[in-house]
């Protein structure tokens, strides 16, 4: 495969806070890379190096095998970045506005408007041309802050935090959009969402503390079939295997229990049955994906009830 | 590049209001100490008049204009590189392909753009007098070459203030503080031996005055393109480190 980011024991400190601690990366072509970590993980910080922005304490950054500390201008040509908060200029107009990135991209002055018009069919801003930029909305503002780091077919696409502002149909367009662009380009996004980033994302990689604690690929449409259930009194756990609809079950404390029920049943089964069975049903819940608990185990946060 | 950079400055500088509240107050002044100077010159009989008319007002006129460029420009340049690094739109110009030495030349030159007009008010004033008295051409162009040197040197200042800090007020004051020093740093010649002439050369108004009448010196073209080169650079510097901080 193609690799277009490969960072190398990356480390950035600020004064004698250690930001990022050696942190390996490595991004393939039409692979959507989902960063995840709470605050103050190193998910922005680890964004900011790898577009060039901040320079790394120590390791290495190639974006398509160009050293971007040693030849930043060259990497920066293949590289797309939409920060936190989108880098606009309110007494612009939209046209204006990319225009002048698309300049800054350093584009052939013929492929500009072609350029300018394919990024805002993308991102919807067909009707906005002439607007001023300050009287945009602020998913609007989002969705231009990604056009302009679409607009010259980055290789690499560097998004953090995406999603913010934009209201749950235009966060639907995204997605595509997002899994349109990977068909010839790498995108790494951050997010604090996880359905979003599990819904999206080929692989995750999990930031704490500054250090990466996973980078796996995401297993995609793998429906769950688990449950959590909580009984009125105290069960044994064999008990439950025995009702038809249960494939395995799991004690999670003496009345709590998590059922992976058989192919073809769902959850009113699991309800009828265990009414059948005389036991009381104070709780069923589909149990939480397996991402979400991935992501809560190893960042220590596991909650203790529920 | 830096054309680009500019042009996004000068288009900027020009839809927002601070360049024409800049010139029309400006001009409101300047108008007033023109009346002022013609009214006084001609009340004089021809023995009284010690300098020509034009050297009265290039003196009067442009002596005021640098004062208004003075105060103008670390508000221009405030907004170019204080208000972006608060606003985050400094982050599209770095994440770019572009060198830190063209971003800076960019936003001087788009900076010296806006501040021309200022600095030709006073002429344009003058301009007024074209067919009824005599005026020294050579000397207006020299005033007003000066003028926009000292403009330059006063935009450079201004974006250096602008590059320490992302609060644009604090920029302009800290701009303010050293344009005050170097105004008045002229004046701790008195405190000390007399021929030791250091401070004196250090204050711009004194390198002004001699364009204000007309003399054009390498030393004082030499002054001015050194400070302006040298707070550029220290532009650079600030700029270019940030990837660090």
């Amino acid at each position: 495969m193609d690799t277009l980011v490969r960072a190398t024991a990356l480390s950035r400190q600020f004064g004698q806070h250690s930001a990022l601690s050696d942190v390996e990366l490595c991004l393939e072509r039409g692979q959507v890379l989902g960063l995840l970590g709470a605050n103050g993980a190193g998910k922005t910080t680890c964004l900011r190096l790898l577009s060039g922005l901040l320079a790394p304490t120590a390791g290495r950054i190639e974006i398509l095998g160009i050293d971007l500390v040693r030849q930043p201008l060259a990497a920066k040509r293949h590289l797309g970045y939409l920060p936190e908060r989108p880098p606009l200029y309110p007494e612009l107009r939209v046209d204006e506005y990319l225009t002048y990135c698309a300049r800054l991209q350093r584009l052939p002055r013929r492929a500009i408007a072609e350029a300018v018009a394919t990024a805002k069919q993308r991102c919807g801003l067909d009707e906005h041309g002439r607007r001023l930029i300050a009287t945009l909305s602020r998913g609007y503002r989002q969705r231009l802050g990604l056009a302009q780091a679409i607009l010259h077919r980055p290789a690499v696409l560097i998004l953090d935090e995406p999603t913010e502002g934009l209201d749950p149909v235009q966060m639907r367009e995204l997605r595509g959009l997002i899994r349109e662009l990977a068909q010839d380009a790498g995108i790494i996004l951050s997010s604090h969402l996880l359905p979003e980033v599990q819904a999206v994302c080929d692989r995750v990689m999990i930031l704490h503390q500054g250090r990466v604690r996973l980078d796996a690929a995401i297993q995609t449409s793998r429906p769950t079939n688990r449950w959590r259930v909580q009984l009125g009194e105290p069960l044994a756990v064999e008990a439950l295997k025995l009702l038809a609809p249960v494939a395995e079950a799991q004690a999670l404390g003496s009345n709590r229990f998590q059922i992976e029920l058989c192919e073809g049943t769902n959850s009113a089964d699991l309800a009828r049955a265990l009414l059948l069975a005389e036991l009381d049903l104070c709780e069923l819940a589909p149990e939480r994906s397996d991402l979400e608990r991935t992501f809560f185990d190893l960042i220590g946060a596991e909650e203790q009830h529920g | 590049m830096i054309g680009t950079i500019a042009a996004r400055e000068i288009r900027t500088g020009l839809v927002t209001p601070l360049l024409w509240v800049l010139l029309g107050s400006g001009q409101i002044v300047l108008a007033w100490i023109f009346l002022h100077v013609i009214e006084r010159f001609s009340g004089l009989e021809a023995s009284e008049r010690l300098v020509s008319l034009t050297q009265e007002l290039c003196v009067n006129l442009f002596g005021l204009a640098a004062v208004l460029t003075m105060l103008a420009a670390p508000l221009l340049a405030m907004r170019m590189l204080s208000a972006e690094l608060r606003d985050g739109s400094y982050e599209r110009l770095a994440g770019a392909p572009v060198r830190v030495g063209e971003i800076v030349l960019g936003k001087l030159i788009g900076l010296a753009v806006l501040l021309t007009p200022v600095c030709l008010l006073p002429a344009a004033n003058l301009a007024l007098l074209t067919g009824i008295t005599p005026l020294d051409l050579g000397q207006i162009a020299a005033a007003t070459l000066g003028l926009w040197l000292a403009a330059l040197f006063f935009g450079a200042i201004g974006l250096q203030a602008s590059s320490l800090t992302e609060q644009p007020g604090a920029a302009v004051l800290l701009a303010f503080g050293v344009l005050l020093l170097f105004s008045i740093i002229g004046q701790a010649e008195t405190l000390t031996a007399q021929d030791l002439s250091l401070f004196g050369w250090l204050a711009w108004n004194e390198h002004l005055f001699r364009f204000l009448l007309g003399m054009v010196r390498l030393s004082d073209l030499g002054y001015f393109l050194g400070f302006i080169g040298l707070f550029l650079a220290l532009t650079h510097r600030h700029l270019a480190n940030r990837q660090l901080d």
